[in-house]
């Protein structure tokens, strides 16, 4: 695949539109409500098993078993929460991270519930192979169909999807920015800044952040499910730990606390994750294309590193309103 | 004399082995100019983190209005008229001045997740309302023309101004002040005074205040309360309170005592 390929470029835009719905959920929970959530993959992870398991195993229609899956994010949720929220904000952290590994790790050792290490592949036993996605496909068919009659054959089902997945990020975005304004999230960004104030003038704390972390939770659900579909066929290493950094990365790189920033910082991260492919010229291309796949996350890294030293306000962030102090 | 609007009985509350608050008992007038003095590490914030709520009593009752407030949280006890600000201001630095005070008012349906979309109106009005008390009060705090600044912006005399008008969004019946002199310039704490004697004057609010300044504490307070080693050994007049003997002592030591403890002091502060 080449840079002129537009395969590549509607492949990029699946994958920013999935992250951009990933980190409006992280951005929900760390930049409105200050809660440092390490575990949003677990979030993910949640919602596709719960998907891929009831479409498998019980035969349960999409749109129903997606239901359940975003319902048992939010469950996770609530267990990670109703204890830790109540405590500073460092236990939550620890319990995120533990809840996003013990997720993975419960889905890789139990193989006759999850399809352990193979994974979605494997969830109706050995020598069969199962997927959950075919009335995904085709519902993408039919929007590819009806896409058809607009731009003939470019109409393939991935600009379908990159399309559906847009729709959804937009409207999620707008949806969350008008919370963001609003009186509700007013009170998150000021639990932020400082909850015993907010306490202080009458306000459930508790209350207002187990909203947040829930919220979280269902955004990250529907960006699990969305990639899930996408890739067809997931296992637990699909879950990575590194996942939840790479939605922290989207949102320190567009501006921290700035909503309409997120999309920006999605595209320009799934540029920079796919566009290492590229690097292949001299002296570059004297390394193995398998080595060279590495180096993106040599890059990530760096970036992340450069952006904290000379732009901590990321892209669109406002550099007065960080420098401030609490 | 008024009733009681705040009454403590037999309130302690420990830090370790320390007592930081042992058995204390005293009460509030309504519509009062109440002060809370004592040496470092009497107790006097512990006291206050009982009262508003932050910190559990380990004994006792605390009535606020009539109503049991010992155990609530303190959230609750702020909506229900009882409101604190803090000895170091908690500002939200990184909000404008305006959305802090916002923040504050009461009865607001558009902090119910999506009413903003179920009953837009409601949630626009009350918005206004609010918005305009804000500025009000921002005038009365003379804040108004940093309405728009991040509340991090301003001086730490401002930021007092800021809570104490902010505090005042919340309605309340009775307000708790720790030590709102402290740290602010000359200027604006004669300011700070006058708004704290004008918030009982023209709106009736009931004013606990621990001050250590004893002019100040001389010219507002019509009724002292003194706290040594987590007790109230006296509750006075300010003239009867400067002349009482056990209350000389506490600040001026006794003969041989544990006044000298030096890590006592920082044993009490919470």
């Amino acid at each position: 695949m080449d840079i002129f390929n537009p395969a590549f470029w509607i492949f990029i835009a699946i994958l920013a539109g999935i992250y951009t719905i990933l980190s409006l959920g992280l951005y929900v929970q760390f930049s409105l409500a200050g809660l440092p959530n390490f575990g949003h993959v677990a979030f993910m992870a949640v919602a596709s098993y719960t998907m891929a398991i009831l479409v498998v195993r019980y035969s349960v229609s999409l749109p129903v078993a997606s239901a359940l899956g975003v319902a048992a994010a939010i469950g996770l949720g609530l267990v990670m929460g109703i204890p830790s929220l109540r405590l500073r904000a460092d236990y939550l952290a620890i319990a995120t991270v533990a809840g996003g590994e013990i997720v993975r790790y419960l889905a890789m050792n139990f193989p006759e519930f999850t399809g352990g290490p193979l994974g979605s592949i494997g969830l109706q036993g050995p020598g069969q192979i199962a997927s959950y996605n075919a009335e995904w496909q085709s519902l993408l068919d039919r929007i590819a169909a009806a896409l058809s009659a607009i731009v003939g054959a470019a109409a393939t089902r991935d600009l379908a999807m990159a399309m559906l997945v847009w729709s959804v990020a937009v409207l999620l975005l707008f949806l969350f920015w008008q919370l963001e304004r609003s009186p509700w999230g007013r009170v998150l960004k000021a639990i932020r800044e400082d909850e015993t104030a907010v306490t202080a003038v009458g306000k459930n704390v508790f209350a207002f952040k187990l909203q947040a972390l829930v919220l979280g939770a269902a955004l990250g659900a529907v960006a699990g499910l969305l990639l899930a579909w996408q890739i067809g066929v997931f296992s637990p290493d699909d879950y990575q730990p590194t996942l939840t950094f790479y939605a922290y990365l989207i949102l320190i790189l567009g501006g921290m606390n700035r909503l309409w920033a997120i999309p920006v910082g999605a595209v320009a991260f799934s540029l920079l994750y796919s566009g290492t492919r590229f690097l292949n010229f001299f002296p570059l291309s004297l390394i193995d294309s398998g080595s060279r796949a590495f180096l993106r996350l040599f890059l990530v890294g760096l970036l992340l590193v450069l952006f904290m030293a000379l732009r901590p306000q990321g892209m669109l962030g406002n550099r007065r309103e960080l420098l401030l102090e609490k | 004399m008024s009733p009681p609007l705040l009454e403590v009985h037999g309130v302690s509350k420990h830090f370790g082995g320390v007592a930081a608050v042992s058995d204390a008992a005293f009460s509030v007038a309504e519509r009062s100019i109440t002060a809370l003095i004592g040496p470092n590490g009497a107790g006097k914030t512990t006291m206050f983190n009982l009262i508003s709520g932050f910190l559990r009593p380990e004994g006792g009752t605390i009535r606020f209005a009539d109503r049991r407030i010992d155990g609530l949280r303190g959230d609750v006890i702020a909506r229900a008229g009882l409101v604190r600000a803090f000895q170091t201001a908690r500002v939200l630095t990184r909000m404008s001045v305006l959305d802090n005070m916002l923040l504050a008012a009461k009865h607001q349906p558009g902090e119910r997740l999506g009413m903003g979309w179920i009953a837009p109106r409601r949630v626009a009005e009350r918005e206004r309302e609010i918005r305009e008390r804000a500025h009000e009060v921002l005038d009365l705090v003379r804040l108004r023309p940093l309405a728009g600044d991040y509340a991090g912006t301003l001086s730490g005399g401002q930021r007092k101004l800021l809570e104490l008008g902010r505090a005042l969004m919340v309605e309340p019946r009775m307000i708790l002040l720790d030590e709102p002199m402290a740290g602010v310039a000359p200027v604006l704490a004669e300011q700070l005074l006058d708004h704290i004697r004008q918030l009982r004057e023209r709106q009736g609010v009931t004013v606990f205040v621990i001050e250590h300044d004893m002019d100040v504490v001389m010219s507002i307070s019509e009724r002292v309360i003194v706290m040594d080693e987590g007790r109230v050994i006296a509750d006075g007049s300010p003239e009867a309170i400067q002349n009482d003997e056990r209350v000389i002592e506490a600040y001026l030591g006794r003969s041989s005592g544990s006044d000298a403890d030096p890590g006592r002091a920082a044993g009490h502060r919470p």
